[in-house]
């Protein structure tokens, strides 16, 4: 499975999206379930399905899906 | 004093007719004792001896509480039998077929002693143990009361598709959630019955509210309070009642209590009366907590899991790993992680992230407790469940 596949997943599973809804350009402020409560489960999700930690600044600075990719290609993952 | 085993009593139900006939009184064991035989007998021989007479004492262990022993009146029990035939418009029924096991209150008494006190047919089954035979009972039914439970329908769908039974004038539900989401189904299955929600509780030999499924809309309804019962709720909306039919005695943990006319007594589910008088229940006493500062209810959770999914579903407590209270939905028969799409929608619709399960787990059938209930104690560890999905916490 692709990193981008796998963040897909993720970002549904943590938000409880759709197919249909989820698209790698959704902001923060789209989505009702992206609370406080759901930055800190999608910084876990990362972590348990990228291997990598956001710090705290990275975690409440994200304010989209491709925040995320941004910050995991700045660590050497790849998302083509 | 006379000890009545469930499998004995299925097998030839006039045995239950002597007993209750003679002064002597009786205690009617389930098949699959939940309790050693040193506790039961230690337990019955505390039952203090002005009570070994016109007296009947049933086991119970709930879903997830102690067992205790529960001491009944024949004579106030056969009074709630004619306040419940008045009640439940029951003067047409000719039969009554039993689905569930004697040794449960809910069986017993509007069941079984309604058939002894009115002089009506009992008929006894495997229930869906057996569902051919089951099914074959239904369809010779002859104006017919049956008592289910509401985990019972998904599987009663499951097994009897497509099935009507004519015969059938009375459907009671007790003992768990009103399924008021299936009444479509229940109405096709049995389209000449009344339906009915009952409500109570061991201690109240088993009934204090009933109302018919088109009085109210939502399940958590439990209907009126039955002539001569009181109900109350406390501070933090713990269901309390005083009966004329209810429980005299309870043996819980090696110890007697007499339960007196003037005792306020806890049904073990929270609860709040409506403006019309009617009540409304707000859980099980144990099913309430609070996650992140958010009051969850598990009965609130349900309604809305079972509006989504067509098969069983339950839920036990667990906590996450940083300590907070949190809940495990485990659902049945089994599914794809596609088929859980809509509980998913549900929950979010409906629950903000603080009541959303810690994860959803699947298995080909839940646990059933002799009384048909869900066996919540043993839903943690069973050893063919996966999980369709989780929270990353």
């Amino acid at each position: 499975m692709t990193n981008k596949a796998k963040l897909q997943n993720l970002i549904q599973d943590v938000f409880l999206l759709t197919s249909e809804e989820f698209r790698f350009d959704l902001k923060r402020s789209e989505v009702e379930t992206w609370d406080s409560f759901g930055v800190v489960s999608m910084a876990v999700g990362v972590q348990q399905t990228f291997g990598y930690h956001f710090t705290p600044e990275e975690a409440t600075s994200i304010q989209g899906v491709d925040d995320i990719i941004k910050v995991l290609t700045s660590k050497g993952m790849a998302f083509d | 004093m006379i000890l009545l085993h469930e499998q004995n009593v299925h097998h030839d139900p006039s045995r239950l007719s002597t007993a209750w006939a003679e002064s002597e009184t009786f205690a009617l064991l389930p098949e699959k004792l939940s309790v050693s035989e040193e506790w039961l007998e230690q337990s019955l021989n505390l039952v203090p001896r002005e009570l070994h007479r016109d007296h009947f004492i049933m086991l119970t262990s709930g879903t997830t509480g102690q067992p205790k022993l529960i001491v009944g009146n024949r004579a106030r029990s056969e009074k709630l039998v004619h306040v419940l035939h008045d009640r439940q418009d029951s003067e047409l029924v000719q039969e009554t077929i039993s689905m569930l096991p004697l040794s449960y209150t809910y069986s017993f008494v509007n069941q079984w002693l309604w058939s002894h006190v009115m002089q009506r047919r009992f008929i006894t089954t495997h229930g869906l143990a057996d569902p051919k035979s089951l099914k074959a009972s239904l369809q010779a039914a002859c104006d017919a009361m049956i008592c289910l439970v509401g985990v019972q329908v998904p599987l009663l769908m499951t097994h009897l598709a497509g099935e009507r039974f004519e015969g059938v004038i009375r459907v009671h539900f007790a003992g768990g959630r009103f399924p008021q989401e299936k009444m479509d189904d229940l109405r096709a299955m049995f389209p000449n019955a009344q339906v009915f929600n009952n409500y109570g509780c061991a201690e109240a030999m088993p009934r204090l509210t009933i109302r018919s499924a088109e009085e109210a809309s939502e399940a958590a309804n439990i209907g009126h309070p039955l002539c001569g019962i009181e109900m109350r709720s406390d501070d933090h909306h713990a269901i309390l009642f005083r009966s004329p039919y209810g429980a005299v005695g309870v043996v819980e943990a090696m110890k007697f209590t007499a339960i007196t006319p003037n005792d306020w007594i806890p049904s073990g589910d929270l609860g709040e009366m409506n403006d019309d008088g009617s009540w409304r229940l707000l859980g099980r006493a144990s099913e309430v907590f609070k996650r992140h500062g958010e009051k969850v209810s598990l009965a609130a959770l349900t309604t809305t899991v079972s509006a989504a999914w067509s098969g069983q579903c339950a839920f036990y407590r667990e906590a996450d790993r940083t300590g907070e209270d949190g809940c495990v939905l485990v659902l049945a028969p089994e599914a794809t992680n596609d088929a859980i799409k809509p509980v998913l929608m549900a929950l979010r619709k409906h629950h903000p992230r603080a009541q959303w399960p810690l994860r959803i787990e699947n298995v080909p059938t839940l646990p059933l407790l002799p009384n048909g209930k869900t066996d919540v104690r043993a839903l943690p560890s069973l050893a063919n469940k996966s999980t369709l999905w989780q929270q990353h916490i």
